[in-house]
C-alpha cells in the first residue's frame, strides 16, 4: 500500500504573506482515483509538482511539512528512483517531450529508467496498444494534435509504470473525444492495474461517477478538504449551473448590421478541417458569445479573424476583404484579447503598460478619470510600479482587460476573458463591457466557458460544433 | 560514417582552407562534396538552396577583391570557391546526418554530459514552435498598436522570456520522464566509432594534407 500522505504542508513565496497552501493534511489513498478541484491559480499545480518530486528542485523554494509515499518521505527517495514511484502529465501538451518522434521519446524514457534495451520494444508496443495509438509510433510529435500528444504522454507514463500518476489539468486544451478516451484509460489503470491517480481540474465535466474522492482547495483559506458525498454533489451541481444561463437570445438574420462577413470559409490548420462555413455574419454593436468544447477550434477561428493563421475563403470587415487591409490598421479595428494575458504585455511595469495603451489608442473615449475608476473598481489602483509578470493570474487578467478597453477598438475579440477572475471581478468587467458597447458602440465577440454572470452582456449566441458555427437561442 | 567524426572532419578541413590558398584544392573539395551529397538522395530544393544562396556573398567577395583588392583575380577566385567550399563541406554533414544520431554519438562516444546532448536536441525540436511564438508576439503587439520588426528589442525581450519559460517546462518534463543529470542510462541504439570510421577519417584527412602540400595554385 502506498498512500500519498501530505502532512502539515505549508507553502508560500518568500516575498508574499499569502500562503498558497496552508497547513494541508490529506491522504490520497492507494489504488484510488482522486480529483483535486478549486479555481484556476489557487495552488493545485504547486501541490502536484511537490508530489511529483519536481519541486522544490525546480521552484528553488521549499515548503514546510512533508509528503510521504507509504512510509517513505519523498525527499528520501534517490532522485534516479523517483520516476518509479510517481510520474506527471502536464497541462501544456507542447512542452513535455524532448525528442522528435513518438518512438524516440518513449525510448528516451526507458533509457532514463535504465531498462535493458532488449525489453524496450515490447514495453513500447504494449504501452502504445494500451493507449490505442500504435499508428502514431513513428510520427513526429510536432505534427500531432493536442489530444494525440496527451495520449502519447500517457503512453510514456504507462511505459514507465509508476505507482502514482499525477495529472495537472491535462484536458485543458484537447478535444472532447480525446478527453473521454484518456479518462477511460486512467480508470482502467486505476481499477485493473491498481494505480493511484491524482488529477487536478477546475472543470468538473464528467467526473461525477468516476472519481473515488473529491478534494477541494478553498481559494480563501488555502486549505484542502475531502468532501463527503453530499458536499461533492453540491459542487458538481453548482458547476453545472455555471455551464448554462437561463436566457433566450434572439437569432440574428439579414446582413444590414453585419460588421464581419465570412464567406465560403474553410479553416484547415495542419491539414485537418476544423471549420467549414458557407456564410456567417457577426453583428455591429452586439456581444456574440461563442461556445463549444475544448480543442474544437474556437481560438483558431479568432486566429483567422486576426490574420494570424491562413484560411480559405473570404473574411470581410466593414465591406472590405481583410487580406487587403494592412496588418497594423486592421489590428486597430479588430483587436484580440489573448487568452494568455502575458502574451499581451510589452512592457515591464503596470504604469508603462497603461501608458502604452493611452499612447497608442485611436480615440480618447475613456478619460483619465475613467481609467482610474476602472483600476479602483478592480482593485488594481496603486500598483503602478509592480512588474507585470509578478502579478497574480487574476491581476494580470484584470490589467489586460483594462488595457484593451482603453484602446477601445470598434471590434474586440475576447478569448476566455473571465478565466481566473473571481465572481465579483467578473461582474465588474461585465459592467465595463456593457458600457463600451452602449456608450462607445463596440462590437464584442467572446469565447467563454464561464457563463453564469454573463446574462446582461450576451446578445447573440453561436455554437461551435461538428465543424460548423451556428446561432442558437438557448445558451448552454 | 559516424556523425560526430564527420562533423569533426568537416570542421577541420574548413578551418584549413581558411588559411591556405589553393584554388584547385578548393574546387576538388567542392566537387567531392557535391558527388557525396548526390549519392545521398537529398531533395532538389535543398541542393538548389546550397548552390543559390551562397552566390550573393561569394560574388560580393569576388567582385570586391577583383576590382578593389591588391592580390589579383586569382585570389578573388580563391575567396569565391572558399565560400562554396564551406557551404558544401557543411552540407555533407547537415544534409545527410540526423541531429538525433549526432547527440547520441556525442553522448556515448565523445562523453559529452547527457544533459547537454539532450538539451540541445530538445531545443532543436522546439524550433518550429519558436517560429510560431514569434508570430504570436508580433500579432499581440499589433493589438497594442505597435508593429514589431526583427530589429525591435521588445521582440527579443518577449522571445527570451518565452524561451526561459519553455526551458523550465522542458527541464521539468524531462525530469518527469525519468531523466536525471549525470546518472547512467541504458542505450537502445548504440552508436560506436568503428575502425572503418577511424580509417576513413585519417585517410581523408591525409589526402587533403597531401593535396594542399603539392597543389599550390
Amino acid at each position: 500500500m502506498t498512500d500519498v500522505s501530505i502532512n502539515h504542508f505549508t507553502f508560500h513565496y518568500p516575498d508574499s504573506d499569502v500562503k498558497v497552501l496552508n497547513d494541508i493534511n490529506i491522504t490520497f489513498k492507494s489504488h484510488h482515483f482522486s480529483l483535486l478541484s478549486g479555481p484556476s491559480g489557487s495552488g493545485k499545480s504547486t501541490l502536484l509538482y511537490f508530489i511529483a518530486g519536481l519541486y522544490p528542485h525546480f521552484s528553488g523554494i521549499d515548503a514546510v511539512g512533508d509528503i510521504k509515499f507509504g512510509d517513505t518521505n519523498i525527499k528520501d527517495i534517490p532522485r534516479q528512483d523517483v520516476s518509479k514511484s510517481v510520474a506527471m502529465m502536464f497541462q501544456n501538451p507542447n512542452q513535455q517531450f524532448a525528442m522528435d518522434t513518438v518512438i524516440h521519446e518513449m525510448t528516451f524514457v526507458l533509457e532514463n529508467l535504465r531498462i535493458e534495451p532488449a525489453k524496450m520494444k515490447d514495453i513500447i508496443t504494449h504501452a502504445l496498444e494500451f493507449c490505442d495509438i500504435q499508428k502514431l509510433r513513428s510520427r513526429v510529435i510536432n505534427t500531432l494534435s493536442g489530444g494525440e500528444k496527451q495520449k502519447v504522454a500517457l503512453a510514456c507514463i504507462v511505459a514507465m509504470d509508476p505507482q502514482v500518476t499525477v495529472l495537472d489539468e491535462p484536458f485543458a486544451s484537447i478535444d472532447p473525444g480525446s478527453r473521454v478516451d484518456l479518462i477511460n484509460k486512467l480508470k482502467i489503470l486505476q481499477e485493473k492495474h491498481g494505480k493511484t491517480i491524482i488529477l487536478a481540474d477546475h472543470d468538473l465535466t464528467s467526473y461525477q461517477n468516476l472519481v473515488d474522492e473529491f478534494y477541494y482547495l478553498d481559494p480563501d483559506t488555502h486549505k484542502i478538504s475531502l468532501l463527503d458525498g453530499e458536499r461533492a454533489e453540491h459542487f458538481f451541481k453548482n458547476f453545472e449551473s455555471t455551464q448554462t444561463i437561463n436566457k433566450k437570445v434572439a437569432i440574428p438574420s439579414g446582413d444590414e448590421n453585419a460588421i464581419i462577413k465570412i464567406n465560403d470559409f474553410k479553416l484547415l490548420p495542419h491539414h485537418s478541417l476544423l471549420l467549414k462555413l458557407a456564410h456567417f455574419d457577426f453583428y455591429k454593436q452586439k456581444t456574440t458569445l461563442i461556445t463549444g468544447a475544448n480543442g474544437i477550434g474556437k481560438s483558431t477561428l479568432f486566429n483567422a479573424l486576426t490574420k494570424l493563421l491562413p484560411y480559405e475563403g473570404t473574411i470581410a470587415f466593414d465591406g472590405k476583404d481583410i487580406k487587403k487591409i494592412r496588418p497594423l490598421p486592421y489590428a486597430k479595428h479588430v483587436t484580440l484579447l489573448f487568452q494568455d494575458a502575458e502574451n499581451q504585455f510589452l512592457n515591464i511595469t503596470v504604469k508603462e503598460e497603461l501608458d502604452l495603451s493611452l499612447a497608442n489608442r485611436t480615440n480618447t473615449d475613456y478619460s483619465q478619470a475613467d481609467v482610474d475608476d476602472m483600476l479602483n473598481k478592480l482593485d488594481m489602483a496603486g500598483k503602478d510600479d509592480r512588474i507585470v509578470y509578478s502579478l497574480s493570474e487574476g491581476q494580470k487578467k484584470k490589467l489586460q482587460i483594462i488595457e484593451m478597453l482603453i484602446m477601445n477598438p470598434p471590434v474586440l475579440l475576447m478569448d476566455e476573458p473571465f478565466k481566473g477572475l473571481d465572481y465579483h471581478s467578473l461582474e465588474v468587467v461585465v459592467g465595463f463591457l456593457n458600457r463600451a458597447k452602449h456608450d462607445f458602440h463596440q462590437t464584442q465577440i467572446v469565447i467563454s466557458h464561464q457563463l453564469s454572470g454573463l446574462d446582461t452582456l450576451i446578445d447573440y449566441h453561436a455554437t461551435f460544433k461538428n465543424q460548423n458555427l451556428a446561432y442558437q437561442e438557448v445558451i448552454k | 560514417m559516424n556523425p560526430g567524426m564527420k562533423l569533426l572532419l568537416v570542421m577541420l578541413i574548413a578551418l584549413e582552407i581558411s588559411f591556405t590558398q589553393s584554388l584547385v584544392v578548393n574546387c576538388i573539395l567542392i566537387a567531392v562534396s557535391l558527388v557525396y551529397i548526390l549519392t545521398q538522395h537529398v531533395s532538389m530544393k535543398a541542393l538548389f538552396g546550397i548552390i543559390f544562396w551562397p552566390l550573393f556573398p561569394a560574388v560580393g567577395l569576388f567582385v570586391s577583391q577583383w576590382l578593389y583588392g591588391s592580390a589579383g583575380i586569382h585570389f578573388a577566385w580563391i575567396l569565391f570557391t572558399r565560400i562554396y567550399g564551406y557551404v558544401f563541406l557543411g552540407a555533407t554533414f547537415t544534409l545527410t546526418s540526423s541531429i538525433t544520431d549526432l547527440s547520441l554519438t556525442l553522448e556515448q562516444d565523445f562523453h559529452l554530459p547527457s544533459k547537454f546532448a539532450y538539451g540541445v536536441l530538445a531545443a532543436f525540436n522546439l524550433m518550429p514552435k519558436i517560429v510560431e511564438e514569434v508570430q504570436i508576439i508580433k500579432t499581440s503587439a499589433l493589438m497594442r498598436g505597435e508593429a514589431l520588426h526583427f530589429w525591435s528589442p521588445k521582440l527579443y525581450f518577449k522571445s527570451i522570456l518565452s524561451s526561459i519559460q519553455w526551458s523550465q517546462n522542458l527541464a521539468e518534463a524531462m525530469t518527469s520522464h525519468g531523466f536525471v543529470e549525470d546518472y547512467p542510462r541504458t542505450h537502445y541504439k548504440v552508436i560506436r566509432i568503428t575502425a572503418l570510421d577511424w580509417i576513413l577519417f585519417v585517410v581523408l584527412f591525409i589526402i587533403v594534407q597531401v593535396l594542399l602540400f603539392f597543389i599550390r595554385y
